[in-house]
């Protein structure tokens, strides 16, 4: 008996301390996470502590790089392996890997911190309340239905407790659209923060209001609860559990919100797959929700975000679902929001001033009520340095191949880890878009310009220069030298420029045939290519860039959208319609070296960014002409089909270039075009290709394919050596060949944020003038002045009301001073005021704030 | 005179075989037609369970707009473009979808469909999923991750289930021994999934010793040479592996060892015993022979579970198995691949199920296939 007792006891302590083991707190490999894939995209903007932003950026300082011999990328190897998010800091501690180029989310940014990592910061989701503001067909009341209520909502949350206890304090309070970090919120930070000001939490304001309309729609307050026709209102909430978890803390958060004026509040916990087809399939009226803790995503540093009012509040949204359509907008807000996104508009400053009146105008609609601008983190080891696009983190980056590397050396290797390898086939037309995909096939490209990481604007990559000519009056800018911009008041297309493409013909067809009486354009960009540019840049197989590349990629433009192309697929037509329906020609000017004109309609308010894409750089990645011919040739003998869309309708495989089933098939056509030395569309490309010129090409491909088993060449600085698609590895090799030096991008290893003190008097006489100095400093040097956009100022009363706002005045680099003048002090009230400073730099569009308290007594 | 006794005899054992054939073959139509009538019945309610009887249509409907609206948004940043042809672009890309991934047929015709290509095993093509070398083809799809499975759940599993066996057997034979206490006292550890195992496997072994590897299957980047690729397959699989068989040994020897121990005590048993006969006779004569129905049983079903996986642990280890393909597959709403591993697995069951009763008759001679007892 006593052993049996004792045995019962050790039996009943194992359990135990599983059990408490279980309990214990978490390392990071804790539960079996299922890996999410995360498609293409990121999201999100700042409000609160941009001042904050410079400790989560990298820490390179590549500015100061020494000179080097070294062309291409500064490693010599790079493995990309797939992690677990759950175990990412674990494997970093322990040397397992070098960077989690993923991402993490905020909740991971204590542990982080803890094991001592570095880490760059990239937009997370941006998180919201979307109302449904449609009267019900029930008869029964929807508050949300009442923009003034909506409205209130902005005052019963509080954005920065959410950030504090749900995002670690790691995201940013949110009340706009429009994205937090992105060049539109820095153009409009002094708007931005008066109206951040106005719609703090305010639970008492926002009770007042609510209670006055509640009551003035029927609604009574009876024990506390209010009912409508004798009935409790019961607010249905359908809150996310799933996502990054962080929609469940915030929807309950909102609840006791609403419950603490008197909802009664229905939580609905629901994963998306089973809230989308009550928020998005449902009719509004039906009634079947009122609220949703929607988020949304902005991966791509979008510098216009002109139509995100008519996208995220009207009726007009193209976005094509119910409740947008249900919405009852204020008539000046419907025009504001279309005209933004119709860009009926003249100028810039027309422009900024709808902006200004959109963001106060939607926060009186408040369809949705924004809450949050999250923020992952991409954590890496010390001694690593990386650059991360303030949208999309480093995997995102086009530039992360040119600048990471390890502290002062050259070469070595780097362990990749991400969240996931080969999510779909690779090829440049309709392949892969995982961003961890991407964050591969970015290293193995290069293109005509580098999108700059930290303003969304874009430099010479490969062109030399470029010209823009814009029709008069349209609002284009422009911030760099290296674009030239000019109005002019009519733009004519030449007759001889290319405007469409003959399928059948395989010839292109010129303006002068198409449009017999001329055609204009509003816009002409002319790309201007080096003279040495097919001498010195190669595709990774050891062939020269060749104007065929060129000719085959405007080829491509038009062919796979024609339906008497033998590779046409109704997939690409919807973008197709897109282009075509801007665009104007293609000439070119001069083929050695390469000018090549663009015309078009469409243009984009900065000139920088109508640079068309004109390099052999696809949707999905670069392709050199002879690759394409041969996938292009397994695709109309009905093979292969570069789109999943098309391999899925014909029963065939989707076209991959590094692994399985396709590799043959490409094998085969590989082989049949080198005994025929093809060119693929003879007619218009044999002016371009010589069959000498064809055969050099698919020789040097065979000998790669023999070498590497796959058909994934580019002119990045890294070539992919090795797929290991089962196994979800692979590897990047330093490439010899690359043009151009390893430290050409090394200005952007670290974003520019600016530090902001602000100092003055302590306390101010009402009526007397008073004056603040302002310091701007990066890294302790006083900011050049040329790199700055604008210094403005803020004055709040004691009742945090903006009484005036103005710009600051410069002294030196780095130096400002605020005079507040006897006006203007007249106007504050004796108590405690406000006077903040906004810095808005132009090579980070990310403004910094800083703020001093200051006393005035009569 | 004998000659007729041995021709009636021949003829009576010649009926007497007719017989016996006629009543296996009956046998065998009924089972064989049953287990058919049942997988049809099976893998028709995975298709309608998978598809909440249609309802994963307007989950995908939604799903498809969401995500079409979040692409628009991103092919669009940066460019003028109108409202009406982003709404046209928004509405073509999502007919395009929904036409890709069959929303343009009612759901009881593709139910059907599915049916119908499943009971041929022609598995199709998967709607989301790609196989690792970029197919849709759902064989290809399985195919890929079936070495993988069978490598760790085969493993494991015939180390677990050998050893538990002939272990417990042991014990059986030394019922009330230190070590019979011991792996008594441990029977409890199953409590915890193999997963939870991983875990600390984890941790102990890679994160701190960081002498084994965190997970997948072989080293990044794997190795080219044949003999270092299997020696890093091999160190891959040591704490997967580990986890499977730790977390189930000692009850699953606890389990044997009672069943066994329930046999040892039969009379015929302490008869053997009485008889003097060795222990290792008594063992294969008295104690194996008559549980081998259920030994054969157990480790038949084992055999097909295999195909199934072990969806967390994989899922830990990032071990690229069946059973994370599966639970994609169901996250996905992938019903080609749901209906392809399932119909796999009913296959294989009811022919484990079909071929068990035949061996049933032949390694226990009170079994009489098809018979009813007489």
């Amino acid at each position: 008996m006593k052993q049996n007792k004792l045995m019962l006891v050790l039996g009943l302590i194992v359990i135990a301390s599983m059990v408490l083991s279980a309990c214990g707190g978490g390392a990071a490999t804790q539960a079996p996470t299922q890996a999410q894939p995360t498609q293409p995209a990121a999201t999100e903007a700042p409000t609160v502590a941009p001042t904050e932003a410079p400790t989560e950026a990298p820490t390179a300082t590549p500015t100061e790089a020494p000179r080097t011999t070294r062309k291409g990328g500064w490693l010599d190897e790079i493995v990309f392996t797939v992690v677990d998010a759950a175990s990412a800091v674990t494997q970093l501690k322990a040397g397992a890997i070098d960077i989690y180029a993923n991402g993490l989310s905020s909740a991971d940014l204590p542990s982080i911190k803890e094991a001592g990592l570095e880490y760059a910061t990239a937009n997370g989701l941006y998180y919201d309340l979307l109302f449904n503001p449609a009267e019900f067909k029930n008869g029964e009341l929807n508050p949300f239905s009442n923009r003034k209520i909506r409205e209130a909502m902005n005052w019963l949350v509080d954005r920065n407790y959410i950030n504090q206890e749900v995002y670690a304090g790691g995201a940013l309070p949110k009340w706009f659209a429009i994205t937090t970090q992105f060049p539109d919120y820095a153009d409009l930070a002094d708007t931005a923060r008066a109206l951040e000001a106005k719609y703090a939490y305010n639970p008492d304001k926002a009770k007042e209001v609510i209670t006055a309309e509640m009551e003035a729609m029927g609604a009574k307050l009876v024990d506390g609860k209010w009912t409508y026709n004798g009935k409790p209102v019961t607010l249905i909430f359908l809150i996310r559990p799933d996502s990054d978890g962080t929609r469940k803390p915030i929807g309950d958060y909102v609840a006791n919100q609403l419950e603490s004026i008197g909802f009664t509040v229905d939580r609905q916990y629901k994963k998306s797959s089973e809230a989308s087809p009550i928020w998005i399939g449902s009719q509004p009226d039906e009634g079947k929700w009122h609220l949703y803790t929607a988020a949304w995503s902005a991966t791509i540093l979008d510098r216009d975000q002109s139509n995100i009012f008519q996208e995220m509040y009207l009726p007009t949204s193209a976005q094509g679902i119910p409740v947008f359509l249900a919405n009852k907008p204020d008539p000046e807000f419907q025009k504001v929001g279309d005209d933004l996104a119709n860009a009926k508009y003249n100028t810039l400053e027309e422009r900024h001033e709808l902006m200004k009146r959109a963001l106060e105008l939607s926060l009186q609609d408040s369809l949705q009520v924004f809450l949050i601008d999250g923020k992952n983190y991409i954590p890496y080891v010390k001694g690593l340095q990386t650059t991360a696009d303030l949208a999309a983190g480093v995997e995102g980056a086009q530039v992360w191949p040119y600048t990471t590397r390890w502290m002062d050396k050259e070469g070595g290797q780097l362990k990749w880890a991400t969240q996931g390898l080969f999510g779909d086939p690779w090829n440049p037309i309709g392949g892969s878009n995982w961003a961890y995909d991407q964050g591969a096939i970015r290293a193995t490209q290069s293109g005509d310009v580098m999108y700059d990481p930290f303003t969304g604007l874009v430099w010479p990559l490969r062109i030399e220069k470029a010209e823009v000519v814009a029709q008069e009056g349209l609002p284009i800018g422009k911030t760099h030298d290296w674009v030239d911009l000019k109005f002019e008041k009519e733009i004519k297309v030449p007759a001889d420029a290319w405007v469409d493409w003959n399928a059948k013909d395989q010839k292109f067809i010129t303006v002068g045939e198409k449009f017999p009486d001329g055609l204009t354009a509003k816009r002409k960009t002319t790309v201007y290519y080096p003279a040495d540019l097919f001498k010195t840049v190669k595709w990774h197989d050891g062939s020269p860039v060749s104007l065929g590349d060129f000719i085959m990629t405007l080829i491509m433009t038009f062919d796979r959208a024609k339906q008497e192309s033998p590779i046409y697929d109704e997939q690409a037509v919807p973008t197709f319609e897109l282009f075509i329906q801007d665009f104007k020609g293609y000439k070119i000017v001069s083929t050695d070296p390469l000018v090549i004109e663009y015309y078009s309609d469409t243009y984009q308010l900065d000139a920088e960014l109508n640079i068309p894409v004109l390099w052999p750089t696809y949707s999905f990645g670069e392709g050199a002409w002879d690759v394409l011919a041969i996938a292009n040739l397994a695709e109309a003998n009905g093979e292969l089909a570069y789109s999943t869309d098309k391999a899925g309708q014909k029963q065939i495989e989707w076209t991959s270039f590094v692994g399985g089933p396709s590799l043959e098939i490409l094998a085969k056509y590989l082989d049949k075009a080198l005994s025929e030395s093809y060119i693929p569309y003879a007619p218009t490309m044999s002016q371009y290709v010589t069959p000498e010129e064809a055969k050099a090409r698919y020789e040097a491909l065979k000998a790669w394919y023999g070498e590497h088993n796959h058909f994934w060449v580019g002119t990045g600085p890294y070539y992919l050596d090795k797929a290991f698609l089962t196994e979800k590895s692979l590897t990047l090799k330093h490439f010899a060949d690359y043009p151009d030096l390893a430290d050409r991008w090394s200005n952007f290893g670290e974003p520019k944020l600016a530090d902001v003190t602000l100092d003055g008097p302590g306390q101010v006489k009402i009526g007397e003038e008073a004056t603040f100095e302002v310091a701007v400093t990066f890294k302790d040097e006083p900011y050049p002045q040329a790199e700055i956009k604008q210094v403005k100022y803020l004055l709040y009363n004691a009742k945090n009301e903006i009484v005036s706002v103005a710009d600051a005045q410069f002294v030196e680099d780095g130096k400002y001073t605020i005079t507040l003048s006897a006006e203007d002090t007249a106007k504050l009230e004796a108590g405690s005021n406000k006077l903040e400073v906004a810095v808005v730099p132009l090579v980070v569009s990310v403004p910094t704030f800083s703020s001093i308290d200051f006393v005035t007594a009569p | 005179m004998t000659a007729v006794p041995q021709t009636l005899s021949e003829g009576t054992k010649s009926k007497a075989g007719t017989s016996t054939l006629s009543r296996v073959a009956r046998f065998a139509v009924i089972r064989l037609v049953t287990l058919f009538i049942t997988v049809v019945i099976g893998v028709f309610l995975t298709i309608m369970i998978a598809n909440m009887g249609g309802y994963v249509d307007e989950i995908m409907r939604s799903e498809i707009r969401e995500r079409t609206i979040m692409r628009v948004a991103a092919m669009t940043a940066n460019q003028e473009v109108t409202p009406e042809m982003r709404k046209k672009l928004t509405e073509d890309m999502i007919k395009l979808e929904e036409k890709r991934l069959g929303l343009d047929t009612p759901f009881m015709v593709r139910a059907f469909r599915y049916l119908g290509n499943a009971l041929q095993l022609n598995l199709g093509r998967a709607v989301n999923m790609i196989s690792d070398s970029g197919s849709r083809s759902v064989r290809a799809i399985i195919l890929e991750r079936l070495p993988a499975t069978l490598l760790l759940m085969g493993t494991s599993e015939l180390i677990l289930f050998f050893s538990s066996v002939f272990i417990a057997l042991s014990l059986s034979r030394n019922y009330g021994s230190i070590w019979d206490k011991i792996v008594i006292a441990l029977s409890p550890t199953s409590a915890a999934p193999p997963w939870f195992y991983g875990i600390f496997f984890i941790l102990i072994f890679a994160a701190l010793l960081k002498i084994l590897p965190f997970g997948g299957m072989v080293d990044a980047p794997p190795p080219t040479n044949p003999v270092e690729y299997t020696l890093s397959l091999l160190k891959h699989l040591i704490l997967p592996g580990a986890s499977l068989i730790f977390s189930s040994l000692f009850l699953s020897i606890y389990n044997w060892r009672t069943f066994f121990l329930i046999y040892s005590s039969e009379d015929y048993v302490e008869m053997a015993k009485a008889k003097g006969l060795a222990s290792r006779d008594i063992e294969r004569r008295y104690i194996l022979r008559p549980t081998l129905p259920t030994i054969i049983t157990n480790f038949a079903l084992l055999v097909i579970s295999l195909w199934t996986g072990a969806t967390i642990t994989e899922t830990v280890f990032l071990w690229p198995g069946l059973g994370r393909t599966l639970y994609q597959a169901i996250g996905l709403y992938d019903t080609p691949v749901i209906v392809g591993s399932t119909i796999i697995y009913a296959y294989l069951l009811a022919v484990t199920v079909f071929i068990l009763d035949f061996v049933y008759a032949l390694v226990d001679p009170r079994v009489k296939v098809g018979g009813s007892g007489q």
